[in-house]
């Protein structure tokens, strides 16, 4: 997903304030009191179930008191922090208080990057003063939340007037803010009704019980205004008033339990048969209702009990319910008693509903908690929803079928499990399924039904083990047969296609190939649906930017891929670790040792650096490589040795560079055998030239002059030479040249491979070459420049700066630079030390370093202090 | 050496066991509601519903009182029965 926020109504009722309930008390003290909050920076709505805190925050945003315009935000049980975020971006959008180019919409649902909420918090520092109303903050699971809300309180500055509305008091320092009167309490004594509140809204129900009888009933609710409410429905359909009271005071029963079982009892059989039934939704549709109760009359009794103000409530804008969560609480505890076997039934039948109405992502959630797999999985391979489970981020995700046993029977079933496992990084698992997919329709084709086969198509060229050209066309041909309002639907499917076409590729050894689909990829990512994806496909780019030598661009798609994780706010556990090993191999290449561990680092820190085989096995190479240059070997060789015998060495591509980084550490430190064996353990083919330089350089190191000139000449004809097998080659000419004593042949080899090399910047070929080069280069005097830069210290330049600094960063570095610790910077800024760690994070990845010292120098270089 | 050893690992893991519980709920519970909670055993008390059972760890206790909260239902007093 993205999360769907246009054309939706369901959606957009979210982001409406909730509906002036019939017969609603005004109740100006509270009014008072909210208008009074909002002056300060947060207000707290607190109290069990339906003591009226959002009928009472409703009434103020629509009331005059409310003098800034309000953005309302409602979560409900499902929502999880990337939704209800991308819901307030959304909300705060179409308030007129944020731009669209401010920041970028969150794109997954899981959770989104602090780094979004420091630009939120920015944003809305310069924005109009606004109220936000979170309706619903317990719903939210976990603790993020509230600590993002809290963050963003603390940073957007005085602009910003929150209001929070929870069952429970969130995990705020409220505390501390009592002490610095930054909260205003709205209680749950406070939302108690006081007696002339009672009698009003009796009245309002059609009642007009006498006083002592108010007094009575006031008494046992202790004002509670469900409970009174669900009193005033009671007397309403009682002939006598009186007697209910009685009967009510002189239970033993716990009060919401009495009046719900006497509200439900005195429904007619029909609504209350559609209550129960209804009822294990969180929402309703009146024409899902008709299909879960089998009544045609459900609409005008949903409308009936809604105009009486019982048990459901209508959302804004829609034809859609919703059911107050303490009635929902029992009428699942009611229908469980009466008729357990009941609830899977309807959730099966809301499914096959929604599939009707064409809502297939909603079809597969109900199946799945009906648990009917088979349903679940026909849809989602049906309306290519693989799609979306396959490029992240949204719903239906692999959790969705986390639960689905592995027995469910049908090819279908098992082309979602393999997807499944393919969103995981699992390959071996995602083959496997899709091998039991194969057998389940008695053979590979899976092509009765297009979305059938194009989904295995998909999977299997995600999942090939080396370049798969022809399936990238099948799927392509596939897709060309899709029609075109389903294609228009998933404009992921052709990205994704050439993204499995570039990692295949990638994985057969061909980064030149890869390079053109990907840059395709790239483009064809468009939209927010496609946001993960094109951070993924610039990633993949970087690393095979970075694999072809082209270290500029390399960069270049490498800080575009971070740039946009953090515009989006795609939280860790969805970024791609791709851009971070580019750039490291980027830094490695011009010897910048310091900014590589710094990148590889980061990179680590991301799961699919150590799930996909491809990134582990470069992330392996990448370290090993450092510690080569940094003259560790044992080291080196520790990080390569456990790939040689895994499944990743199976491919061309990734057994090449194993190799090929194997060899160059037995090289350094001299251990030729060592070389040599690593580099016999993949077939030499014209495909790998990295493969034949490296044989080269063995043997020239071995002292065969003649072979290593032969396997030069091979190499040399390759067209897939990069620019660093041109420098190597070059250089090793140069090295024999100079072994021959054609001193003069030697330097100028080596000021040709400098003058290749320099453009990129590209210095390891010539420190790993060994120190002769620095002998032969000091001949160079007067012949070229081109040994100076070689010899200088990096340029600015070299280390791309994602972005530019925040002011509140900026702020926070000028104390780094003042030597203070975090405790005295936080003391200082008045911050939390939480906080300055988030800025300091947030600093480093801006300036690509990994430590305050560095932080502070490359400050200083580019003049950011 | 092992200051924190096998007594400290043990009572780590006397903490995991599960638990027994006992909650008090202000009045009578229905039937149909006491069905909101197959995993305890209930005993009507004077004005008070008495609800025991087992509780598999944190999560689940605060899962219950959740549970409470949503129907409504008052939870007066709560404690962890000896084994």
């Amino acid at each position: 997903m993205t999360v769907p926020l246009t054309g939706d109504p369901l959606l957009a009722a979210k982001l409406a304030v909730p509906c002036h309930a019939p017969g609603l008390v005004r109740r100006p003290r509270l009014l008072n009191r909210l208008t009074l909050g909002t002056k300060g920076p947060l207000t707290l709505i607190t109290g069990a179930p339906g003591v009226g805190k959002t009928a009472l925050a409703a009434s103020w945003a629509r009331s005059a008191s409310a003098s800034r315009p309000v953005v309302w935000v409602t979560l409900d049980e499902d929502d999880t922090p990337g939704v209800f975020w991308a819901y307030v971006v959304e909300g705060l959008r179409r308030s007129g208080a944020l731009a669209e180019d401010d920041l970028g919409t969150p794109v997954c649902a899981d959770d989104v990057d602090r780094s979004l909420l420091v630009r939120l918090a920015s944003a809305l520092e310069l924005a109009p003063p606004l109220v936000l109303v979170v309706d619903g903050l317990d719903k939210a699971p976990g603790n993020a939340v509230p600590e993002g809300l809290r963050f963003v309180s603390e940073h957007a500055g005085p602009a910003l007037r929150l209001v929070l509305i929870s069952r429970e008091d969130p995990p705020l320092p409220l505390h501390r803010y009592r002490a610095e009167d930054r909260v205003h309490e709205i209680r749950e004594h406070d939302l108690a009704f006081t007696r002339k509140e009672a009698v009003q809204l009796l009245r309002g129900q059609g009642t007009a019980p006498d006083g002592p009888l108010v007094d009575l009933l006031l008494e046992h609710t202790e004002g509670w205004a469900a409970g009174l409410r669900l009193c005033a429905l009671a007397m309403a359909r009682s002939e006598d008033p009186a007697d209910f009271a009685r009967s009510f005071t002189a239970s033993e029963q716990a009060v919401s339990d009495y009046l719900l079982t006497e509200v439900l009892a005195a429904q007619p059989e029909p609504a209350r048969d559609l209550l129960l039934r209804a009822g294990v939704l969180n929402r309703v549709h009146p024409d899902l209702v008709a299909a879960l109760t089998g009544r045609g009359d459900a609409g005008r009794i949903l409308q009936d009990l809604a105009r009486c103000h019982a048990f459901v409530e209508p959302l804004p804008g829609t034809q859609w319910y919703r059911f107050h969560p303490l009635f929902a609480a029992a009428l699942r505890a009611h229908l469980r008693s009466r008729q357990p076997e009941l609830e899977p039934l309807l959730h099966r039948r809301a499914a096959r509903w929604y599939a009707e109405q064409g809502r297939s992502a909603e079809a597969v959630d109900e199946a799945a908690a009906g648990g009917d797999w088979s349903f679940a999985a026909a849809q989602t391979v049906q309306h290519l929803l693989v799609v979306p489970l396959l490029a992240g981020g949204g719903s239906p995700s692999a959790d969705t079928f986390s639960r689905m046993p592995e027995d469910v029977p049908g090819a279908r079933a098992a082309l979602v499990a393999a997807a499944c496992r393919m969103a995981r990084q699992d390959v071996p698992g995602c083959r496997s399924w899709l091998a039991r997919a194969e057998a389940a329709t008695g053979g590979p084709a899976l092509e009765t039904e297009p979305a059938d086969g194009l989904t295995a198509a998909l999977l299997r060229l995600l999942s090939a083990p080396g370049a798969a050209d022809e399936e990238a066309h099948r799927v392509a041909e596939l897709l060309a047969r899709l029609p075109s309002e389903e294609r228009a639907r998933h404009p992921e499917l052709e990205p994704l296609r050439l993204y499995g076409q570039a990692c295949a590729r990638l994985r057969g050894g061909l980064p030149q190939p890869a390079r053109e689909v990907l840059e395709q990829a790239v483009r064809a990512c468009c939209g927010d649906a496609a946001v993960l994806l094109r951070h993924r496909c610039l990633g993949r780019l970087a690393l095979a930017d970075a694999a072809a030598g082209e270290l500029t661009l390399a960069e270049e798609h490498g800080a575009a891929s971070l740039a946009l994780a953090d515009q989006h706010g795609i939280p860790e556990s969805h970024r791609s670790g791709a851009a971070g090993l580019a750039l490291a191999a980027v830094a490695l290449e011009r010897e910048d040792l310091a900014a590589a561990a710094g990148h590889l680092d980061h990179a680590e820190l991301l799961a699919d650096t150590r799930d996909d085989l491809d990134l582990l096995i470069e992330r392996s190479v990448l370290r090993a490589q450092l510690e080569t240059a940094r003259g560790a070997w044992d080291a080196a060789r520790t990080h390569l040795d456990g790939h040689l015998e895994g499944p990743a060495a199976a491919s061309p591509g990734p057994a090449a560079r194993l190799a090929v980084a194997h060899a160059t550490a037995a090289l350094a430190r001299g251990d030729l055998d060592a070389a040599a064996t690593a580099l016999d353990q993949v077939g030499t083919g014209d495909a790998m030239p990295s493969h034949t330089v490296a044989l080269a350089q063995v043997r020239a190191a071995a002292d065969h002059p003649a072979q290593a000139l032969r396997l030069i000449e091979t190499a040399e004809e390759s067209d897939a030479l990069t620019v660093s097998d041109r420098v190597r080659l070059l250089l090793l000419r140069a090295h024999q040249a100079l072994l021959d004593g054609h001193e003069d042949r030697a330097r100028d080899l080596l000021v040709q491979a400098l003058d290749t090399a320099r453009p990129e910047g590209l210095r390891r070929p010539f420190t790993e070459a060994g120190p002769w080069v620095r002998h032969l280069a000091a001949g160079l005097d007067g012949r070229s420049g081109s040994y100076t830069w070689l010899g200088a210290p990096h340029a600015p330049a070299d280390r791309p700066v994602v972005e530019q600094l925040s002011p509140r960063e900026r702020e926070v570095l000028q104390q780094v630079a003042r030597m203070m610790s975090t405790d005295e910077v936080a003391a200082e800024l008045q911050l939390s030390v939480n906080t300055v760690k988030t800025h300091l994070r947030g600093i480093y990845r801006k300036l690509c370093v990994s430590r305050r010292r560095d932080a502070v120098e490359r400050a200083r270089e580019l003049h950011m202090l | 050496m092992d200051v924190a050893g096998p007594t400290g690992l043990r009572r780590l893991g006397e903490r995991r066991l599960p638990m027994r519980y006992e909650f008090r709920i202000t009045g009578r519970v229905s039937e149909p509601v006491s069905h909101a909670f197959p995993e305890l055993r209930e005993f009507p008390a004077a004005r008070q519903t008495l609800f025991f059972g087992t509780v598999t760890d944190e999560a689940h206790l605060y899962g219950l009182l959740g549970r409470f909260r949503d129907l409504g239902l008052h939870v007066e007093e709560m404690r962890r029965l000896p084994d």
